[in-house]
């Protein structure tokens, strides 16, 4: 229990969350403002992550290059997604973006030329003879840190660092996704989640607007996928396992799916929650081994999202009245 | 029934009255052995009022949906304003101004009353993503939006609503409601589907004033789907008469209540028991 209060572990936490909720406020327009039920988010963070280790490992681009092609890469997947499979209902949809996810995940395991294969980015070959790819950022991480080190002294390390990268970022593209839904642009979208013929009957090109929300949530996704992978610089194809997008839904239930400004609280939430789970050493949890105890989270998070749609479906910032109009 | 409407309304021919709106030529549908339409035929002229008529299951909702292409034709043409809708996307007819109300009041229930109005509002900047980097304009239109929303609910009893979820309204306001955000669409041919069942009788009559008064004004078409006899034989010019996926009469209001057919197949008991 000590663990809880060290600095590092909140620190672990904070970095952790703040990526965590830039990849659920993309799954927030496209589910709590669209419908759109995509179960395949996961997907759009692998492809910006690998991009980034696969252009500047093997073809020697600069970071912040290859993480804007990441991003782009991701908005443009998510339009293929959207092109060719938006227009089935609800459920088969959910379906056809667990598959775009699995084969994404499939393509990085099994091309080693070009991804590392199983071996994660350390195996991607390099013209350097070297496979790391966050050496450009790292000096800016490193520069804030050493800002840092007078204030908090030894605690002042990469993770701190990062908290100051990913946070501004999670806060600006909240503003940015929270203004959006205020527009007419969203109420035409919110009118899609219940209805399609109305809005289609009053001129509104139903498709075109879902296929936004998905380019949208996708470059969110994206974005995620480029601080994952600065935080964690070695990316592996089971950093992107589906269980990662359910994660994603976990925040988004919590927060409210309509209540963008819930994501802060209950990305932070599912942080502690991910990040404590390790160090539940107290009996009987100490009989297990800590690679073991780090399970519970799943089944911490399971629980977690049952008990929430027993007592509280509309999360902890939603609106009761929005789950019983009928 | 109101006497205004009935007179501005019915009555009124315009100098518009010969040049046709819609002709549906021909149209059919089937959906699996079902045919809820069959080789139904007839022209609408701008600025009339004609009222489709049928018992249940005779194809009225279905002749609309293929109309406003929420479902699309086996077979046949229809021409709105000139032009062949047929095979176009509901939305692109909508924005040609055919705008249709749905028999079971379509509302958004978890956007207000009205948002539900202000959504059905035509050009809004900020219905494209790019109106997200001209807040001003958007927001201007949103007012001006905002303000025929109220007017529109004003004219139904619904202003009290405005800034509640749609989905507390009882059916008969949800039908107002319908009926307003179709309104707010300025829509050149209007095709109601029982937009007053459930309605009561005085709003009715004050619904079929505004009616009246939009025909008159602003040279608006309508085509109405009700089972009031009382009703479609005040407002409408022409009453077209459904059996089995089939028109079976089309005429004055008068002809079709004396027609056998429409008396055998629908009007039977009723005239009878009269």
């Amino acid at each position: 229990m000590q663990a809880f209060v060290q600095p590092g572990f909140w620190v672990f936490v904070l970095a952790l969350a703040g990526i965590y909720g830039i990849f659920a406020l993309g799954l927030q327009i496209q589910y709590g403002v669209g419908g759109i039920m995509n179960f395949g988010h996961v997907g759009m963070m692998a492809v910006s992550g690998y991009s980034i280790a696969v252009l500047v490992i093997k073809y020697q681009w600069s970071f912040w290059w290859a993480a804007f092609f990441g991003v782009v890469l991701a908005a443009f997947l998510g339009a293929l997604l959207g092109l060719t499979t938006l227009r089935l209902s609800g459920d088969y949809f959910a379906i056809a973006s667990i598959a775009f996810a699995e084969i994404t995940r499939y393509w990085i395991l099994n091309t080693d030329s070009v991804t590392g294969g199983t071996q994660g980015t350390l195996a991607i070959p390099s013209p350097s003879g070297f496979g790391g790819y966050t050496d450009q950022p790292d000096k800016i991480l490193t520069w804030i840190s050493d800002l840092l080190y007078p204030i908090v002294g030894d605690e002042a390390s990469r993770d701190m660092a990062m908290i100051f990268i990913v946070w501004p970022f999670l806060f600006l593209l909240i503003l940015i996704s929270s203004r959006l839904q205020q527009t007419s642009w969203a109420r035409v979208l919110r009118a899609t989640r219940e209805d399609d013929d109305v809005p289609r009957s009053l001129g509104k090109n139903v498709f075109r607007f879902r296929l936004q929300t998905l380019i949208i949530g996708s470059v969110f996704g994206g974005i995620a996928g480029v601080f994952w992978a600065l935080q964690f610089a070695l990316l592996a194809p089971e950093d992107f396992l589906r269980i990662v997008t359910f994660y994603g839904w976990m925040i988004l239930i919590l927060a409210g799916a309509t209540r963008v400004k819930g994501l802060i609280i209950a990305s932070i939430f599912f942080g502690f929650l991910y990040g404590s789970t390790r160090f539940l050493e107290f009996w009987p949890l100490s009989l297990l081994s800590s690679p073991e105890r780090a399970y519970l989270r799943v089944f911490l998070i399971g629980l977690v999202i049952v008990l929430l749609m027993v007592k509280r479906p509309q999360g902890l910032f939603g609106k009761r009245q929005e789950m019983v109009l009928e | 029934m109101n006497q205004s409407a009935k007179t501005s309304s019915g009555n009124s021919n315009s100098s518009n009255l010969d040049s046709v709106t819609l002709d549906v030529k021909d149209i059919s549908v089937s959906f699996g052995g079902v045919k809820p339409v069959q080789n139904v035929s007839f022209s609408i002229k701008e600025n009339s009022f004609t009222s489709v008529i049928g018992p249940n299951g005779a194809g009225k909702t279905s002749l609309f949906n293929l109309i406003s292409g929420i479902n699309k034709v086996s077979s046949g043409e229809i021409i709105f304003r000139g032009e062949a809708i047929e095979s176009i996307h509901a939305h692109k007819i909508a924005q040609k101004g055919l705008i249709r109300t749905f028999q079971g009041a379509k509302i958004i229930k978890r956007l207000t009353v009205a948002e539900n109005l202000m959504m059905a509002v035509k050009d809004n900047p900020g219905d494209n993503l790019s109106g997200f980097l001209k807040p001003k304009k958007r927001k201007a239109f949103e007012l001006l939006a905002r303000a025929e929303a109220m007017r529109r609910l004003d004219q139904v009893g619904l202003t009290k609503f405005a800034d509640e979820y749609a989905g507390i309204l009882s059916g008969g306001q949800r039908k107002l409601l319908d009926l307003s955000r179709a309104l707010m669409a300025k829509p050149s041919l209007l095709l109601l589907d029982e937009p007053f069942a459930g309605v009561n009788p005085t709003l009715v009559e004050k619904l079929l004033t505004v009616l009246a008064e939009l025909r008159k004004e602003q040279s608006m078409t309508f085509l109405l789907i009700e089972h009031d006899l009382e009703t479609v034989m005040n407002i409408s010019d022409r009453v077209i008469v459904m059996a089995d996926g089939k028109i079976i009469a089309d005429g004055l209001p008068n002809s079709i209540y004396e027609n056998e057919l429409v008396i055998d197949a629908y009007l039977g008991s009723r005239r009878k028991d009269a």
